[in-house]
């Protein structure tokens, strides 16, 4: 029996075969796409990049700078949180108002802080920096200022709202060095790009960067996983002492002031382990305004002169001449050399300081009166060979290896460089056509304190890693000499000290010392007036703890090491035996004894 | 006979009893895709809120980690050399001139040796030696170790 249809549902029996079409159509289409991303790679590429970006994101972590301490555990250089300051273009409803707000409070320009606000936003830039490295008690202030007016303006209906919205703060870490300008010479500093300049920051740069690793962390949060550990950057513990490294500061600072000397060095190392206790040179800077480098060191003024700046050091290198001649066995202390005031080496006339002829002398009397005629005629008696391969082993004209970015090495012309002359046989025994950095001395000579034995100089102790201590271990660079040489020889220079009543001389210690005074070469020879003083000494002399080394630059109060530099070592001396609680030789020995007795 | 076909037809055929059976088919599947949505919604869930807390606290480790670095360099600000002098002076304090110091002879006293922030590789490995086996082993060591020692005191006991 058929059924009567209404009407109504007569009309509307089209609806069926179209939805019957559309859902044939839909699968196809969909699989009509398909083939068309699988046919056309550069579809599938993007279709791909979508899943990706769609299932996955990109995550970047920035290991923390390594630390750098002193050998106390003082913290020399650390990080602290900063903050980058920026916009979120889209959300940005006043510029204006943000700018004069973050100029003011941030002390940075305001046109420059304008521009960056009302950059207008596209697909690729949503987000401008206006500032970045600014610290936490800045952006405190920025809050409160952000409280206040969204309380004060809440309820503004204008056109143009007094708003701070759009203003973003993101944390992340910067470099900070708590003391400032102390040791700003070892250390060096970081730039905004956490790039290491200078000293250990340059020369240990990867090492305390660490690695930036990118990880692809899944958005899902059902596929969310523990992200692997990112070691941090590696700490280093330093050879320098802060305390010793602040009062060498001062004494350098106060000589150059009160000699009014173009510049000052002072080099402190332990001769028996090389490492190095104190490097203070001039001028220093506040590690924490490091865009103000180029204000402190014009015109290419090295960043350590220790390390970076060689020159004639004259009279102090007298101790490497006698040292050779006397391992050498050219002569011995009690060689006598009749000093005629002048003598002549490869047919150059050398004469002494003060042009006198000093008769009779022994070899302590030949280096406590520093007599230039003596020591050339030593090495005469050394001889080329001799001389120029013991400063060799000396390190004369090699850099020492220290850790320290920016090592120079200083110029020793060796018979059959084109520039030797038979004279300079005769002029390097007294320092003068020879050159060295004032650590290369220091190191040099600190093989004759530490018994014949040359030390590496070392600045870093010890790399903390991954939370584990690696101890750096001490080398011997070479022994130049043998230990009977460093014996006699720091004897006599101890002797020469005395007799002559050195300002170097500090009551309670036996000293060992040499002045030095050197003329300043120009390129017409050396027509200067100005001169190079220098002092290096160690002691106590039977159990030494440290040497020094002074080098003042063209003083202007006097032009003789024994004048200027002198008194500046006795000065480091004094404070040196305070802090490393180092009592005068006869109380040392007196406790020694009780020592032995007690453990007897 | 014909009662009892017309009953068994009855029964048989009876169109509420097929809608019935297919309504309890439907309602069936319904229960159980029920019952696994809401238990994979929940697993899901759990799973979703676990991975965003160790995303969190992640984030918060590295946080933290920075305000340690933060406080350490403040630290390190309030203790430096020229601070300290200063409060120092502030408080009274002089520096003691040489002449004036008296040194003592503290038995087993040693010169101050450099500052150690962490142990060294080798004390560890040291240390290490002595650690417990069950630290250290598979449970599958472990029972390889039983079975032995079972084994061995089985074999002793043997004449």
């Amino acid at each position: 029996m058929n059924r009567a249809i209404p009407l109504k549902e007569q009309e509307n029996n089209w609806r069926y075969p179209f939805v019957g079409v559309m859902l044939i159509i839909f699968p196809f289409l969909i699989i009509l796409q398909v083939i068309r991303i699988q046919v056309d790679p550069k579809l599938l590429a993007r279709v791909q990049e979508k899943i990706v970006i769609s299932q996955r994101m990109p995550k970047t972590i920035f290991p923390a700078r390594g630390q750098l301490y002193d050998r106390r555990g003082s913290l020399l250089a650390g990080n602290q949180t900063v903050y980058e300051v920026g916009v979120d273009l889209k959300s940005v409803k006043n510029p204006q108002i943000i700018a004069q707000v973050v100029s003011a409070v941030l002390e940075i320009d305001y046109a420059d802080a304008l521009l960056s606000c009302s950059l207008t936003p596209t697909e690729s830039a949503v987000y401008s920096v206006i500032v970045d490295n600014v610290p936490k008690e800045k952006i405190d202030s920025l809050k409160i200022i952000i409280e206040e007016m969204n309380k004060q303006y809440a309820s503004y209906k204008g056109d143009n709202p007094p708003s701070l919205e759009g203003l973003m703060f993101s944390p992340h870490l910067g470099r900070i060095y708590p003391e400032r300008s102390l040791a700003s010479n070892i250390l060096g500093f970081v730039n905004r790009e956490n790039k290491g300049y200078f000293g250990v920051e340059e020369r240990f740069d990867g090492l305390l960067a660490g690695t930036i690793k990118t990880f692809m962390v899944q958005v899902d949060p059902t596929g969310a996983k523990a992200l692997p550990k990112v070691p941090d950057g590696a700490s280093l513990v330093l050879t320098i002492d802060r305390e010793i490294q602040r009062s060498m500061e001062d004494i350098i600072d106060r000589a150059v002031s009160s000699n009014a000397a173009e510049s000052g060095t002072m080099v402190v190392l332990d001769p028996r382990s090389g490492e190095i206790l104190a490097l203070a040179t001039t001028p220093r800077m506040d590690l924490n305004e490091f865009w103000k480098y180029a204000q402190v060191f014009p015109n290419a003024t090295p960043f350590n002169r220790a390390t970076s700046q060689f020159y004639e050091p004259g009279s102090v290198f007298k101790v490497l001449t006698m040292a050779a001649a006397l391992d050498a066995g050219s002569v011995t202390p009690d060689t006598v050399f009749v000093d005629t005031g002048a003598i002549e080496v490869g047919g150059t006339v050398i004469n002494n300081w003060n042009l006198v002829a000093w008769g009779p002398q022994d070899m302590t009397g030949c280096l406590q009166h520093s007599l230039n005629v003596c020591l050339a005629w030593i090495n005469t008696q050394t001889g080329e060979e001799n001389f120029y391969r013991y400063m060799s082993i000396f390190g004369i004209g090699h850099v020492t290896g220290i850790d320290l970015a920016g090592e120079v090495s200083g110029r020793l012309k060796m018979p059959g460089d084109s520039d030797w002359y038979a004279a300079d046989l005769g002029t390097n025994a007294f320092g003068q056509g020879v050159s060295a950095t004032p650590l290369q001395m220091a190191v040099s000579i600190s093989a004759i304190a530490n018994g014949g034995v040359m030390m590496a100089p070392q600045i870093v102790n010890s790399v903390v890693s991954e939370g584990y201590q690696h101890p750096i271990d001490q080398r011997v660079i070479s022994t130049p000499i043998k230990p009977e040489t460093a014996k006699t020889l720091t004897a006599m220079l101890a002797r020469s000290l005395e007799i002559e009543s050195s300002d170097a001389l500090v009551t309670g210690y036996r000293i060992a010392g040499k002045t030095g005074t050197a003329e300043i070469p120009t390129p017409f020879g050396y027509t200067s007036n100005a001169t190079n003083a220098s002092f290096v000494g160690w002691g106590p002399v039977d159990d030494p703890r440290f040497l020094v080394y002074v080098w003042l630059e063209k003083p202007s109060s006097s032009i003789w090491g024994s004048v200027v530099a002198a008194p500046v070592f006795r000065e480091a001396f004094e404070s040196l035996v305070v802090l490393l609680n180092l009592p005068p030789d006869d109380i040392r020995r007196q406790l020694n004894a009780g020592s032995s007795n007690a453990s007897q | 006979m014909d009662q009892l076909e017309d009953f068994a037809r009855a029964y048989s055929q009876a169109p509420w009893r097929k809608q019935w059976q297919i309504i309890g088919v439907v309602c069936l599947a319904l229960v159980l895709i029920a019952m696994i949505s809401g238990i994979y919604l929940n697993i899901s869930a759990q799973a979703a809120a676990v991975g965003r807390d160790i995303q969190h606290i992640q984030g918060t480790a590295i946080a933290l980690d920075g305000e340690n670095e933060h406080m350490q360099s403040q630290l390190a600000l309030i203790l430096s050399s020229a601070e300290m002098e200063s409060r120092a002076h502030n408080l009274g304090f002089e520096s003691v001139p040489p002449d004036q110091i008296v040194y003592l002879n503290v038995p087993g006293y040693e010169e101050r040796k450099p500052v150690i922030l962490a142990p060294s590789e080798e004390r560890t490995v040291i240390g290490a030696r002595f650690m417990p086996p069950e630290y250290t082993e598979s449970i599958f060591e472990w029972l390889a170790i039983r079975v032995k020692q079972w084994y061995s005191a089985i074999v002793e006991v043997q004449p």
